[in-house]
């Protein structure tokens, strides 16, 4: 039954506004800026309704419109200027192994307990894209290793080594943001008791 | 399975990935019997738990829910 642009619309609204909180968060750790993050969500919805009647009603909508706003997001704000700010690989995986020194807990509880929302969210945007739009779909979105794959066209033992990678990476970096907090507070302490004494 | 095997199946095990009854049973019987592993799950599971729930912690901004709401009504 063909159905009116009216009751379309209010079809696809009824399934948008749910999505609307996770499709900006993941544009904004895409294009790690607000205006074009609203841009991109714009776009990606104006894209959406235009294809709307080409997607089938009760399969994944959310899935659906996450692939149109991640390749919104590739053809259209994926700027040169990105690519080159982003760190290579290689500087990121040096493996260069840091034994964090902490008292009284360990290291990995520290870790856990001085992260904030600000360290994480920092990390997030430092990761190259391939890895960055792996690991905000599956772990931040929740989306399972099969659907990132098909919203990315990429083979799902792509998403799985991108995956891998991208936490050892992640996990890497908030490490490092601890251990400096960590190293400044000792020094603190240290120049506090100095004053003191 | 041992701690290499756990090791390997850790994050199909945390990502809720099909895994077969078998598998996600050796998992947590091993999770039970080593303290080692345990540790590392548990320290994994709090980290990305906290990854998730910071990253889906933003507000959509008022002006853009109008701005939706506005390109919709063009349709
Ligand atoms: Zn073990």
């Amino acid at each position: 039954m063909m159905k009116t642009k009216e009751e379309q619309k209010k079809v696809f609204q009824e399934l948008l506004v749910p999505e609307l909180p996770a499709l900006f968060r993941t544009a904004l750790r895409m294009t790690r800026n607000r205006e074009d993050a609203e841009d991109l969500v714009q776009e990606a919805v104006t894209k959406a309704f235009a294809a709307f009647d080409r997607f089938e009603e009760g399969t994944n909508f959310r899935a659906w419109i996450f692939k149109i706003l991640t390749n919104t997001f590739i053809n259209n704000y994926y700027r040169l200027r990105d690519r080159q700010k982003a760190p290579s690989l290689e500087e990121m995986e040096d493996e260069t192994s840091f034994q964090p020194s902490f008292e009284g807990v360990t290291p990995e509880e520290a870790l856990l307990n001085t992260l904030t929302r600000e360290d994480i969210l920092r990390a997030i945007e430092s990761l190259p894209l391939e890895f960055r739009a792996v690991v905000v779909l599956t772990l931040v979105e929740g989306f399972s290793y099969k659907e990132t794959a098909e919203i990315l066209d990429i083979p799902i033992g792509t998403v799985m080594s991108r995956l891998h990678r991208g936490r050892k990476l992640l996990q890497k970096l908030l490490w490092e943001y601890s251990t400096r907090k960590t190293d400044m507070e000792k020094e603190n302490e240290k120049g506090w008791t100095a004053k003191t004494l | 399975m041992d701690c290499k095997d756990l090791v390997e199946k850790l994050y199909f095990y945390l990502d809720g990935e099909v895994l077969s009854e078998e598998e996600r049973r050796a998992i947590e019987e091993h999770l039970a019997l080593c303290r080692k592993c345990c540790e590392r799950y548990e320290f994994e599971r709090l980290l990305w738990d906290m990854v998730r729930h910071n990253g889906q912690n933003d507000h959509v901004p008022e002006a853009l829910i109008a701005r939706i709401e506005g390109v919709i009504a063009q349709f």
